[in-house]
């Protein structure tokens, strides 16, 4: 038996050199959801530069786009994310159920609910709003053309249904027979459904398709930035909803990359001033109050509700609207 | 919107040329405005109809990316899931191998034909980082064995661990792949390396693969033998080596083929089965190139306590030129059954050179020819020419007590040179002659090892091989 204890003191040996040899440049992917590439570029860059300073480490982060849902699903079948900044908390708690790599109450970790900014649900129509788009009811009615993504595979999706059936509730008594018929009238309009967001704003804005794009307020606002004011216009419905795009390190495949303690940093630096000023500049709603106030004009008033008011939170509205055979099936099958 | 312009342009024309212009005036801005919304509808639909097509197309390439992927090739069949977590991978090495011995001194029965190895290879991977091959053989002399069967867990490239049955990481020419040696067998001092073991082993590759490391425990094995499928012993064996290739990334061709290292074992081992392999004889011994056993102990001989090798090994290859050589000394502690005892050190070398004629480059995975085999376009493969000389030399003090020094030779020395033809990456031809001198032995005796070490072993060997 003394070669087995032979054994360990060499593979702890040798597990120690090899940890040791590694260099200090550590590289970092973040499974993200459509709309976030421009934020990120910029935080990525800002955060190298923070944690150059701070440890004197190179960090290096590549960045995985693509609909909030398809995401979370590659992370689950294997995606080495050390971080997810998802579109909704729905996606991340299926990689906590299903994967297992991080624990179920993830959300617990970080300020806000894990959520370092929020975002809402609001109308980009065309230069002179020809069709005199003004609220969610002008989005059902006949000849309006609605581009939106696919709920099934966008998590911005998921929140421009939520807004729309919070609406349709709101103004019905909570009468859920209207609000299915008014989502369903309104996915009747929808002549294009993208995959994700980033998607159906490139449907509305460079193919020309479409009287409105109901979409990310960020995404909206970008696409101001990048088309200009006089190609676009953004239109506030007087109800929407807050959004609010959760951000977790995915504890399992950061360990073992031992990147467990710069994926943390990276995520709690997004609460940093720092790191609310590169929401804020990216169209996204600062959480502190100094970001907040100094994008407030950016920002359109708009009265909000949020998932856990109107559905119970994202289990339940999952389950409801969009699980397999859920509502959101049966309005896509009439709309069709 | 070209169509648009040409409406208006007529309608232009229309109300100029019309003489009740008030009129008809109004008629027309109507017409044209149906005509100019008739037009942006369509416009519209057919960008809706592009663009859904566009989606389409997308979703279809996606879903091509996601769908299982399946390849037949040179390198086997396999099929695999789109992200490359599982995947199951059929390979398959055949040898149809002759052995002609002349001026063998009448010894019967060891010329013919044999199938060397008969291997179907199952590899694969699950869960991305869990990699698993099964290899039984259904050829060799032994009936059907399981040669290799492991499941290896990848951490990463740096640390990753083998659980099962596989080859312990001592010898270099051992490690080599059975298809890519340069002679039908491997040299003399594989007699003193151990082969196939169960255990678990630490392995992996550093500093972007310019060292590699090794380090195991096995249930323990004799020189050359080849291991059970269960070993209930306390006695364990301890082996592991570290090989280096420094230069491998310095982009000078001249150097960066060179790598060195070491491969060594330690562990105790008290049965008779813990001395050598049987191979070509009846009792524990040293074989030839020719597979003849010239070394054998007393039968009355077990192995009785350490048994240590340690093996340092290099190989040099640039272009066409190749070079393998190592040394082993392997420390037997050994007891007869008046309990006399003795600590047998057996040394080996073997220098291996190698040049491909057409050019191609030499390396210890083999030769890709540059052309195929294909008579009618001109295109004849690749051929190498190989040659080899190996000595092993056992411990003088085995003599007379552990060994019969009338029967057994005390070393044995083995010239060899041969032509490798490779047709494709997978089809290969090979012939070589091997000469292996003794010293001692070659007495009174009607088995190996007397009636082999009589006279030089001098051996032709061919061999068509099919491995992909």
């Amino acid at each position: 038996m003394n070669s087995t204890k032979s054994l360990m003191v060499f593979t702890a040996a040798v597990a120690f050199s090899v940890f040791s040899s590694l260099a200090k440049e550590v590289k970092l992917l973040n499974v993200s959801y459509d709309p976030t590439r421009e934020l990120y570029q910029d935080f990525n860059a800002a955060f190298a530069r923070y944690w150059k300073e701070k440890t004197g480490d190179t960090v290096t982060i590549q960045q995985s786009h693509g609909g909030s849902g398809k995401q979370a699903r590659s992370v689950i079948d294997g995606l080495e994310g050390d971080v997810v900044t998802l579109a909704l908390a729905y996606d991340i708690d299926a990689i906590a159920e299903k994967a297992k790599l991080l624990p179920a109450d993830w959300q617990k970790r970080l300020p806000n609910n894990s959520s370092p900014y929020t975002s809402t649900i609001v109308f980009l129509v065309r230069k002179g709003n020809p069709k005199g788009i003004k609220d969610w009811d002008d989005l059902v009615k006949p000849g309006v053309a609605v581009i939106a993504p696919n709920p099934k595979t966008s998590g911005g999706a998921r929140w421009n249904y939520l807004a729309a059936w919070g609406y349709a509730l709101k103004k019905n008594n909570n009468d859920e027979t209207r609000a299915l018929e008014f989502v369903t009238r309104l996915y009747k309009n929808v002549p294009v459904l993208d995959s994700g967001a980033r998607g159906a704003t490139t449907t509305f804005s460079q193919r020309g398709i479409g009287d409105v794009l109901v979409g990310w307020e960020n995404e909206a606002l970008l696409s101001i930035k990048e088309f200009g004011a006089d190609k676009f216009e953004i239109v506030a419905p007087s109800l929407t909803i807050l959004a609010e795009p959760p951000v977790a390190v995915i504890d399992k495949v950061a360990k073992k990359r031992g990147t467990i303690e710069v994926a943390k940093a990276y995520l709690e630096y997004l609460y940093s001033d720092d790191g609310q000023e590169i929401a804020g500049r990216n169209f996204y709603r600062p959480r502190a109050e100094k970001a907040a106030a100094k994008y407030a004009r950016q920002f359109p008033r708009i009265d909000l509700f949020t998932i856990d008011e109107v559905f119970g939170g994202w289990q339940k509205a999952q389950r409801v609207h969009f699980s397999e055979g859920g509502l959101f099936d049966k309005i896509y099958q009439s709309a069709k | 919107m070209k169509l648009f312009q040409w409406a208006v342009a007529a309608a232009v024309i229309l109300t100029q040329s019309v003489p009740d212009a008030p009129l008809l005036a109004d008629e027309t801005t109507d017409s044209i405005n149906s005509l100019k919304q008739k037009i942006e509808q369509l416009d519209q639909k057919l960008r809706i109809l592009e663009r859904n097509r566009e989606l389409e197309k997308e979703a279809a390439e996606t879903k091509a990316k996601e769908a299982p992927k399946i390849s037949v090739g040179e390198k086997g069949f396999s099929f695999g899931s789109s992200d490359g977590n599982f995947a199951i991978n059929l390979k398959g090495v055949l040898q149809a191998d002759s052995r002609t011995f002349f001026k063998d001194g009448g010894i019967k029965g060891n010329d013919g034909f044999l199938l060397r190895r008969a291997r179907p290879i199952i590899s694969g991977t699950v869960f991305g980082d869990f990699d698993f091959l099964f290899v039984p053989d259904f050829g060799g002399t032994s009936g059907t064995v399981i040669q290799d069967a492991y499941l290896n867990y990848r951490y990463k490239p740096e640390l990753q661990f083998q659980f099962g049955k596989f080859k312990s990481p001592v010898g270099l020419e051992l490690l080599q792949s059975d298809p890519d040696t340069s002679f039908n067998e491997r040299a003399l001092p594989t007699d003193l390396v151990p082969n196939r073991d169960i255990g678990a082993e630490l392995h992996g590759d550093l500093f972007d693969g310019r060292a590699s490391y090794a380090a195991g425990i096995f249930n323990g094995l004799g020189d050359a033998r080849n291991s059970n499928n269960a070993d209930f012993e306390d006695d364990k064996e301890f082996a592991g080596r570290l090989f280096l290739q420094p230069l491998k990334k310095s982009g000078a061709p001249v150097v960066q083929g060179l790598a060195f290292g070491v491969g060594g074992s330690y562990g105790n081992s008290s049965t008779a089965n813990a001395l050598p392999a049987t191979t070509g004889g009846t009792a524990p011994g040293y074989f030839t190139d020719g597979q003849q056993q010239f070394f054998a102990y007393r039968n009355s001989v077990v192995a009785s306590g350490k048994h240590w090798r340690i093996s340092p090994q290099g190989s040099y290859y640039y272009g066409p030129f190749g070079l393998l050589g190592e040394y082993v000394i392997s420390s037997q502690q050994v007891q007869t059954n008046t309990l006399t005892t003795a600590a047998l050190d057996n040394t080996a070398w073997q220098i291996t050179g190698s040049w491909v004629l057409t050019g191609e480059d030499a390396s210890y995975k083999g030769v890709v020819p540059a052309k195929r085999f294909d008579p009618s376009s001109g295109h004849w493969g690749a051929f190498q020419l190989v040659a080899r000389y190996a000595h092993l030399a056992i411990d003088r003090d085995a003599f007379p007590q552990f060994a019969d020094p009338a029967t057994s030779a005390n070393s044995a020395s083995a010239w060899s040179a041969g032509l490798n033809w490779y047709l494709n990456r997978n089809v290969l031809v090979k012939t070589s002659f091997s000469r292996t001198t003794f010293s001692g032995g070659g007495g009174a005796g009607v088995g190996a090892p007397a009636i082999v070490t009589r006279q030089p072993e001098n051996v032709l060997f061919t061999r068509v091989q099919l491995a992909f």
